[in-house]
């Protein structure tokens, strides 16, 4: 692979770009192709880009529209224990009585068509989401009373309820210009493909189903930081095509799966290229504790079983074998995600994890002891006498978590489990969360920039088996309290006090079975740009996807290479 | 030219079924339009934004024989809905786009292999027994047994990902805007070769096959020892008394096996990246769009039968006896 060859190809490549050079020098001036800084990035897999900038089509807008055209008020920094990083707006205020919250707007910000930004846009951007159901893309229907605007600087926010944790619900809010939007017959199907926005990357210059160009905001309020003149993001179907592309050495910022990535991507160009890839969020085993099985429905219940199940997962070969180690072990009880390690409780911690190894001596020895007998065929049943037998969905297709799976069954079964692998489609995956039609899932949360809302989300009955993360369906009143406590209060300190109750309290009662923390996607060359966040700097989560507000910051440090 | 109405009664109850079958097909599969946009969401698909996308396209639960009824009268105005998965564009923008380069990748390939088969096929069949004979028809026989998968995969690896002699994916230069230039043909030439090669293999056998058979039958014919008779040169009896005749079987023989083609162009096209219909049915089908599905299965199912009767008419214009028949 390493050896570059004159080719058919390259002759192609150079005849073709000395006409698209000149090409384009006739059409915007000359010299002005040489000077541009261009990155190319890769963020979504698509078989043909379509023109939609249109924020609030989740499924359907192009994945650089956030940040990079509509910027976020404030980006919450997991990496940085969820310190606000103040853009649009410099800071917010809760009111005494917590039920409304006044964000103070950064003066002076011009949209990109130069009108001036103000605290009317953001009024019209959650008004126009309360009053259309398809554009609330924050949950704004249930947080949010009224909105109103005192001065051009200042947004006043009523709240439906207390709710110390309402800004980050706000975080993947896009303020949209009024003066646009207004004329807007439908706010929902509207492809926006000139965008106006606030952003580093407003301009789109060059579309096509093949690739597009997205260029510096010349209005943008935050220029002295930015030093990369266009996004170029090529139209690539999935990651066996950006595998076959890697040799050519043409991305800059890649968010993909590349299986043996130091072979496969690193050998090409080890000079520049690199890839972090921390552990994000944590991957469980979540037994459904409103299971219609009545033999699995007492097992799943019991303490003991639940820790016999824990001592049968061999984590590090999950890792190793399923996740060509990507993937890093987790061995809390509580679940924390590395990324959190500024939250860990100690007491939270040492005898609570001697659950967490893999050893199926002390889970054979666990269950006997508990009373759960093996019958003749080798399996257990329940103190009771039912049948204990369970099948572990996990979507088709996701092979690395199917093989995963597999090795969790087998310990399984060599603790006398009777445990099997289903692969329903992921569609057909997600009902069963949701409608609780399975006994075994394996799950994982998503984070925002501070550990609560993973916790709260999946283990509070007020979301048990509402959303896929919360589908043990777990229902526990003294949790239930720390989760009110917890948004009731709005001091950092109380926050991490309350914090530390939820891991020692999840510690002890052990709901779900953490395995491992599955990985960032981030590759970067170095070749053409400089500035790339890597693991000896881990200020931030490195990624380019759509769901990592902090990509923004990652590209106002990048400068071109001299 | 004229059609028999027995065979046009044929293209219609084929056409009617194909039409039934395509509306049932995708609601027999798992999964909706609206669990798959939730699904492309991945990590964004917080309880806000499902309800968000739920509000959108609202329920799709009308009772079968409504929807059916809709599909038809959308079929009848050339509407065949909104794609889900590029919302809001229609399906026949998507479809459209797509089209031109299957048809250009399967057309090349066509004509290509069809060059290349039938003068293999012939030289084999005029020289049967011989040295060309022995080792080109064998080696015909299993170039089309081997699956297009396996060349596509093979192609890519071997010429443009270890010797990078062409290009990976695309159907042109991304740099590049389409134009009527010789750099943007260059390019659409270059980025179509694999490509093309991939499917030629295949072709190129099963023409070759037909050819020599249907050759061999021809070559024993009166009119043909006439010609030599005549003294006319090998060359002018191979192509101009044999070979013409012996084409009518292969022609047959391409209307039958242009779903196959229309089969290897999809792998074809996933592999390298070729924005045709093939890669568009494989993630319309991943993301459940079902309009999109639709309207491409209804096409596939036009093309080929549409073939067939483009075969049945060059076959009236080529061979005489139905020339003679059809006054």
């Amino acid at each position: 692979m390493g050896m570059r060859k004159r080719s058919l190809r390259n002759l192609f490549q150079r005849t073709s770009l000395a006409a698209a050079v000149l090409g384009a020098s006739l059409a915007f001036g000359a010299g002005m192709a040489s000077a541009e800084s261009v990155l190319t990035m890769h963020i979504e897999e698509q078989t043909s880009w379509v023109s939609n900038f249109n924020p609030f089509d989740l499924a359907g807008r192009r994945q650089s529209t956030m940040d990079f055209i509509y910027e976020p008020l404030v980006i919450f920094n997991a990496n940085d224990g969820g310190k606000p990083v103040w853009r649009l707006a410099t800071s917010y205020k809760f009111s005494d009585d917590l039920m409304s919250i006044t964000y103070e707007l950064r003066p002076g910000v011009k949209w990109s068509d130069g009108q001036p930004l103000t605290s009317a846009d953001v009024k019209y951007t959650i008004d126009l989401m309360l009053k259309n159901p398809a554009v609330d893309t924050v949950g704004a229907g249930q947080t949010v009373a009224s909105v109103e605007a005192p001065s051009p600087t200042e947004v006043t926010i009523k709240l439906k309820a207390v709710n110390s944790e309402f800004p980050e619900s706000l975080a993947d809010l896009a303020v949209v210009p009024e003066h646009i939007w207004k004329d807007v017959a439908d706010p929902v199907a509207f492809k926006n493909e000139k965008p106006v926005g606030s952003g580093p990357m407003t301009e789109v210059r060059r579309f096509t189903p093949q690739v597009y160009e997205q260029c510096r905001n010349p209005n943008y309020w935050d220029a002295a930081s930015l030093h990369v003149d266009c996004l170029r993001l090529p139209q690539i179907s999935g990651n066996d095509q950006m595998l076959a592309l890697l040799p050519e050495g043409t991305v800059d910022w890649i968010g993909s799966f590349l299986p043996q990535i130091d072979k496969t991507f690193v050998a090409l160009d080890p000079q520049h290229n690199g890839y972090w890839q921390p552990p994000a969020e944590t991957v469980a085993f979540e037994m459904n504790f409103k299971s219609s099985n009545i033999g699995n429905f007492e097992a799943f219940k019991d303490l003991n079983f639940r820790h016999a199940f824990s001592l049968a997962m061999d984590r590090k070969s999950m890792v190793d074998i399923a996740g060509f180690g990507y993937p890093v072990v987790n061995l809390h009880a509580s679940g924390l995600p590395p990324r959190f390690d500024s939250w860990r409780n100690k007491a939270a911690e040492g005898d609570k994890d001697a659950f967490m190894g893999f050893d199926t001596d002390k889970a054979n020895k666990i269950l006997d002891d508990a009373g759960y007998k093996k019958g003749a065929d080798g399996f257990r049943t329940t103190p009771s006498g039912k049948p204990i037998t369970f099948a572990v969905i996990v979507p088709n297709g996701w092979t690395d978590w199917i093989d995963a799976v597999q090795i969790a069954v087998e310990g399984l079964r060599a603790a006398g489990i009777n445990a099997s692998v289903a692969t329903p489609e992921y569609e057909q995956w997600r009902k069963q969360l949701l409608d609780g039609s399975f006994d075994v899932v394996m799950n994982s949360r998503a984070d925002s920039a501070t550990p609560f809302q993973g916790y709260y989300q999946s283990l509070s009955t007020a979301y048990a088996g509402k959303l896929t993360v919360a589908a043990p369906r777990y229902s526990n009143p003294k949790l239930d309290a720390l989760f009110d406590q917890y948004l009731k209060s709005s001091s950092d300190d109380d926050h991490k006090k309350i914090f530390n109750d939820i891991q020692v309290l999840i510690a002890d009662d052990f709901p779900v079975v953490p395995v491992f923390n599955g990985p960032t996607w981030y590759q970067y060359s170095s070749k053409r740009f400089t500035g790339w966040v890597t693991d000896k700097d881990p200020v931030m989560n490195p990624e380019n996807h759509d769901n990592n507000r902090m990509r923004l910051m990652h590209l106002l440090r990048l400068k071109p290479v001299q | 030219m004229r059609v028999s109405s027995r065979r046009l009664g044929v293209y219609a109850v084929a056409l009617a079924f194909a039409i039934v079958v395509n509306f049932i097909l995708p609601r027999l599969m798992p999964g909706s339009p609206v669990d798959a946009m939730v699904a492309q969401l991945g990590p964004r698909a917080t309880p806000a934004a499902v309800e968000a996308i739920k509000a959108r396209f609202g329920e799709i639960d009308q009772p079968i024989m409504m929807q059916f009824l809709d599909y038809l009268k959308g079929l009848a105005t050339f509407d065949l809905g909104v794609s889900v998965k590029y919302y809001p564009q229609t399906v026949v923008q998507v479809l459209s786009r797509a089209t031109l380069w299957t048809i250009f990748l399967v057309v090349t390939a066509i004509i290509f292999s069809l060059c290349v088969g039938v003068v293999l096929g012939a030289i084999a069949a005029w020289r049967r027994g011989g040295r060309f004979d022995t080792i080109v028809s064998p080696f015909a026989v299993i170039l089309f047994s081997i699956p297009p998968v396996i060349v596509a995969l093979t192609t890519l690896f071997v010429f443009a990902v270890s010797l990078r002699w062409f290009p990976v994916g695309y159907a042109y230069d991304p740099n590049l805007d389409p134009g009527f230039n010789f750099t943007f043909f260059g390019s659409v030439f270059v980025h179509a070769i694999l490509p093309v090669l991939t499917l030629s293999p295949f072709l190129v056998g099963e023409f070759q096959t037909t050819m020599r058979s249907s050759m061999i039958v021809v070559l024993g014919e009166d009119y043909v020892t006439m010609g030599r008779a005549k003294g006319l040169s090998n060359l002018a009896v191979m192509f101009g008394y044999g070979a013409r005749n012996a084409l009518l079987p292969v022609l047959t023989n391409l209307a039958l096996i242009l779903g196959a083609v229309f089969g290897g162009s999809i792998v074809t096209e996933i592999v390298f990246n070729y924005p045709g219909l093939g890669l568009t049915l494989f993630t319309a089908s991943v993301a459940r769009d079902y309009p999109v599905i639709q309207g491409q299965l209804l096409l596939m199912t036009l093309a080929t039968l549409g073939a067939n009767f483009l075969v049945d008419i060059i076959y009236g214009l080529v061979d005489p006896r139905l020339r003679e028949a059809g006054r």
